[in-house]
């Protein structure tokens, strides 16, 4: 049965990777495409690419490819005409942590410090419980932004709400602010910060500064080259969605959607929707789940289950 | 009208105070300067090693440094609250207590917002509250208020010892070097009590009295607004504004009421501070004590009542976690007053500033708990493994800053208690000194 | 013979020290040879073949593109070979060449052309080799209204070995529209005797700002043609409405505070600082009366 188990789980996530390839290729075609049409120029002419250098052969972590950074000034704007949403789909997380461990890496972030925080939650005593992975929920009325007294954290016109940690007092009222937890505070000044060699910039939220406040950023400098963001590239069951919300769209990776749709059949919601807090995630309720939620326990860590403990599963089942 | 004899005993009385510092007095600010090393200690702690040395964590990110924060700057409004009333009604008994009052206003708002800056994580920032200022948080709403607070208190003490700087500079009697009389001699403003120098000297001081009341008013609400504007259920109350002043004047008056001891003892100022005016101060905390519980029980009520999810777990973690802090800090630091004060047989000086101790304690705890539990209960259940992330203990650092603002309080008050007579000289030489004394005789043969 | 044995044992030790400082210094480089894979995505659209090979090299901490290697292509049929030329990676990995469909591109009988990427191999990095075979086509979308309804055309047309062109037939054919990051699916259809298929446009999508839409057809995968695309665009898309001008918002987090907080906050601390500035004007005010006055103590306190 374990076994079963677990071949179904490896041969899924085998579809997914080449799903997650396909995909890749498609956005390659569909980028060039797009450069090409918009253009309108033709390309007889371009038989050979001239290769003027040979350049010495360099192997590139594919998972810290971005765009180059935007300055400080820039990244307040926002990337034009775009309105970025999240949906994630709880029917399919099994607390695989890909998203957190990704995100992490690609934020040159400690262990201690978690932008996507995956929670196990349990909403009432005979509900069911269910895995939660929680990013900044980049809402539309970001309390957090409001009580921010130097406007260190700010709002773009695509709706993301960043943080410049060359501005932040770390007075941490934003971080009382948020009623989802989200923002995390440098409480001393981590080696990881250093390993990040490139200029700061707030879309990259990298490198981090000690006593100053950080969270999760929808990473728009992986937006800015047309990938998505490091949690939803890396979910092994394509959980995370996103997307414009303007275009109706949002994607995993390997399966494209119309946001409405998606969100009209499988009765997506807001998370706390009465605090007024307007947020850009939406998630689809954990129903005809793929995964039981003790799968969610596999292979975890010791200091990561333990987190579960005092949570009324962990109490029953005594983990 | 000013008694000039009665002014000139009063004086030649509290001139040893400015005159010497006796070796007692030594060896106590030896000792609070020792605690403010180590306070020094701690911060230079924080600074190298961040902020990870204290506490606070994601979870909870405000500690006792807040918690002092609400204290201090309670005390302030407190002081500023009380010699404003009293001097806006001119209660009789406010004569010798008014300084202090005073005192305590201006001194405990230079040490609170001390606290608020051992809070934040980038002090070498702390400009860009002034440079990149955003009118919407209230964060900066504190700053404007708490400055032009201080202006306020700065402006109203001076109005208060004006005249008694007049009359230290013309007390020829008086054994200091010449710099702090020239010193007196410049603070004193030509001040000879002219009529017109009077009439304007007791118009601003009204002024300032009735600013001084509204601005600590206004002050303090916005120190609640930081809490209460958020969404965190412990916090997002209406009554959050109301509620600190009158928790915020409550332990004030307990710690007037310990200064009122205290310089008694020290200063031998028992014909002056009697038992008339500890239990003048007793009936004001009294009041101040059924404010607070009616307040207390308003807000929790209506959180126990509805039981919402997230204030109910709040609650439950106040009776179990925080079961004695919360008995203490919300029953009996309300009951005990109450008790004290409201048996005639028990209002002695020491029982009132027993039960003022406690109140102090109490509304420390009282602080705490609406800071650290809530931040303990969010919205989102804390999952983390490690201990001190979900659960807030303050470390030494916080402790040693915590003693080290007390410490600095202490030797605030003690310094300033050397420039300027405690009690105001001025206006107790208005009135027949023996009134004071002999009316109250009968009561003061009672201790 | 033994001096020739003695002269060995030397070369061998010698050799052995040689390679011992050789791998101390980089041991790296020479005990890890790198093997990389090359991923090759062949993409005919309309005018243009787009081949795109992806190097990299799968490790344990995770996917690594190699930057800067040359990936040479070329194309073969039946009878000869061509070098279509070469491209060098880019750091995601991605060596592209456009080719136009007008080239001469080498076929054998059933049309069929094999396009080979390779990499020759540089230092630790292994050549490694990739082929795709493809028969040229193209696809051409054109729109239609009838009654109130709108139909997205698709036409595929294919080239035989001698160059003629014939209709595909029986192949499935997707529609999409780009969006930010992929394509969104809005509907397929299968080709008739003459090559054509009909998709119903139903969505409200969202367009540019003008409403134009891109709408792109796709024969995917297919063992004869590859990746197959054509596009056009129409302006049957919602125009896009940019977010601030649409979206109402309380003002509390934008950069400027509402009018009423300001004009609060102004007269608050107007009344505030006006009575200061009162209070401190009394002050003043009694330093002068005493410097008017006679009996100034100032004076007085330099005789006592």
């Amino acid at each position: 049965m374990e076994d079963n188990n677990d071949n179904k789980k490896s041969s899924r996530r085998q579809f997914l990777k080449k799903g997650l390839i396909a995909g890749a290729g498609v956005v390659a075609g569909g980028s060039l495409l797009a450069a090409y049409v918009d253009k309108s120029k033709p390309t007889s002419g371009e038989k050979v690419k001239v290769l003027t250098t040979e350049g010495e052969l360099v192997e590139v972590d594919k998972a810290l490819i971005h765009s180059p950074r935007v300055s400080i000034e820039e990244s307040h704007k926002g990337i034009p005409g775009r309105k970025f949403v999240m949906v994630i789909d709880l029917a399919k997380c099994k607390n695989a942590r890909k998203c957190v461990e990704a995100c992490q890496k690609g934020h040159h972030l400690p262990r201690s410090q978690e932008f996507m925080k995956v929670y196990l939650l349990q909403d009432s005593e005979k509900s069911a419980p269910y895995w939660f992975p929680k990013p900044c929920f980049h809402c539309d009325n970001p309390l957090c932004v409001s009580v921010c007294p130097v406007g260190a954290t700010y709002k773009r016109s695509d709706g993301i709400v960043l943080i410049d940690n060359q501005r932040c007092i770390g007075c941490k009222f934003c971080m009382t602010g948020c009623p989802y937890s989200t923002r995390v505070f440098a409480w001393k000044d981590y080696p990881e910060y250093a390993e990040d060699k490139e200029p700061y910039s707030p879309e990259a939220s990298s490198p981090g500064k000690e006593g100053t406040v950080s969270k999760c950023d929808f990473c728009p400098d992986l937006v800015r080259i047309g990938k998505l963001p490091y949690c939803a590239q890396n979910c092994p069951m394509g959980v995370i969605y996103f997307g414009d919300i303007d275009e109706d769209t949002v994607t995993n990776g390997s399966e494209t959607l119309r946001f409405s749709e998606l969100i009209r059949d499988r009765s997506g919601y807001r998370y706390l929707e009465v605090l007024g807090t307007r947020p850009s995630v939406y998630y689809l309720p954990p129903v005809e789940r793929q995964f039981p939620v003790e799968s969610g326990f596999k292979d975890l860590e010791e200091s990561v289950k333990n987190r579960f403990k005092n949570t009324p599963y962990g109490k029953t089942h005594k983990l | 009208m000013e008694n000039k004899d009665t002014k000139e005993k009063l004086l030649r009385e509290f001139a040893p105070q400015l005159e010497k510092t006796s070796p007692a007095t030594l060896v106590w600010i030896l000792f609070l300067l020792g605690v403010i090393a180590w306070g020094v200690y701690a911060f230079v702690a924080q600074v190298t090693k961040g902020h990870i040395v204290t506490g606070m964590r994601d979870n909870v990110v405000w500690g006792i440094y807040i918690v002092n924060f609400i204290f201090f700057m309670g005390m302030s409004y407190a002081g500023a609250i009380i010699s404003g009333t009293l001097q806006l009604f001119r209660t009789e008994w406010r004569k010798p207590i008014i300084r202090m009052a005073e005192y305590l206003a201006i001194i405990s708002l230079l040490i609170g917002p001390g606290y608020i800056l051992l809070c934040i994580g980038r002090l070498d920032r702390l400009h860009y509250l002034a440079l990149f200022g955003r009118i919407q948080s209230p964060i900066t709403w504190d700053v404007i208020a708490i400055s032009t607070d201080i202006f306020g208190c700065l402006i109203f003490l001076y109005l208060s010892i004006l005249r008694d700087i007049a009359s230290l500079r013309d007390f020829s009697e008086l054994k200091i070097p010449a710099w702090r009389k020239k010193i007196y001699s410049m603070l004193a403003l030509g001040y000879t009590g002219l009529p017109e120098q009077v009439k304007r000297l007791r118009r601003a001081t009204d002024i300032m009295a009735t600013m001084v009341i509204a601005i600590a008013i206004i002050v303090y609400s916005v120190l609640a607004w930081i809490f209460s504007v958020t969404l965190q259920p412990g916090w997002h109350s209406t009554i959050f504004g109301p509620y600190f002043v009158i928790a915020a004047v409550y332990s004030g008056t307990g710690v007037l009421i310990i200064a009122m001891w205290v310089f008694r003892k020290v200063y031998r100022l028992d014909q002056y501070i009697t038992r008339k005016h500890f239990v003048a101060m007793g009936v004001l905390m009294v009041v101040l004590a059924a404010l607070f519980g009616y307040f207390t029980f308003s807000d929790y009520l209506t959180k126990w009542y509805g039981s919402e999810k997230n204030d109910e777990s709040l609650i439950r973690i106040l009776f179990t976690e925080y079961y004695w802090p919360f008995i203490f800090s919300n029953y009996i630091g309300v009951l005990i007053p109450l008790l004290v004060i409201g048996i005639p047989k028990l209002r002695t000086i020491t029982n009132i500033t027993l039960s003022a101790l406690i109140v102090i304690v109490a509304l420390w705890f009282n602080r705490y708990l609406i800071v650290i539990p809530t931040l303990e209960s969010p919205y989102l259940p804390i999952q983390d493994s490690r201990p001190e992330w979900a659960n807030y203990a303050g470390t030494w650092v916080e402790y040693a800053l915590m003693a080290a603002g007390v410490a600095l309080f202490c030797l605030m008050f003690t310094i300033a208690s050397k420039f300027v007579p405690v009690m105001n000289v001025s206006e107790m030489s208005e009135t027949p000194k023996t009134e004071s004394s002999e009316l109250f005789k009968t009561e003061e043969s009672l201790l | 013979m033994r001096t020739q044995n003695k002269i060995r044992i030397i070369f061998f030790f010698l050799l052995c020290f040689c390679k011992l400082v050789t791998s101390a210094q980089n041991k790296k480089d020479s005990v890890t040879e790198i093997t990389p894979s090359i991923t090759f995505t062949y993409l005919n659209s309309n005018d243009t073949i787009i081949l795109t090979a992806n190097i990299f090299d799968k490790k344990e901490q995770g996917v690594f593109a190699i930057k800067n290697a040359i990936i040479v292509f070329s194309a073969s049929g039946d009878k000869e070979t061509r070098n279509l030329g070469q491209a060098k990676a880019d750091e995601e990995g991605n060596a592209i060449l456009k080719l136009p469909v007008a080239t001469a591109i080498p076929k054998d009988k059933d049309g069929k052309t094999i396009y080979t990427a390779k990499f020759n191999g540089k230092g630790k990095f292994q050549p490694a080799i990739e082929t795709f075979s493809a028969k040229l086509a193209r696809i051409t979308v054109n729109f239609s209204k009838e009654d109130s309804l709108h139909f997205i055309l698709v036409t595929a047309t294919q080239v035989d070995y001698k160059g003629s062109v014939k209709p595909i037939q029986k192949e499935k054919v997707v529609v999409y529209v780009p969006r930010l990051f992929t394509l969104l699916k809005i509907g397929e259809t299968d080709l008739d005797e003459a090559g054509t298929g009909k998709v119903e446009y139903t969505g409200k999508l969202v367009g540019d700002s003008l409403g134009n839409i891109m709408v792109i057809a796709r024969i995917e995968e297919n063992d004869k043609f590859g990746n197959v695309q054509g596009q056009s665009s129409i302006s049957w898309g919602i125009p896009k409405q940019y977010y601030l001008a649409e979206r109402p918002t309380r003002e509390l987090w934008t950069p400027i505070a509402p009018i009423w907080m300001i004009v609060t906050l102004i007269t608050m601390l107007t009344g505030v600082w006006a009575h200061y500035i009162y209070a401190v004007i009394q002050l003043i005010k009694i330093k002068q009366i005493s410097k008017k006055n006679p009996g100034n103590p100032e004076n007085n306190n330099k005789f006592t």
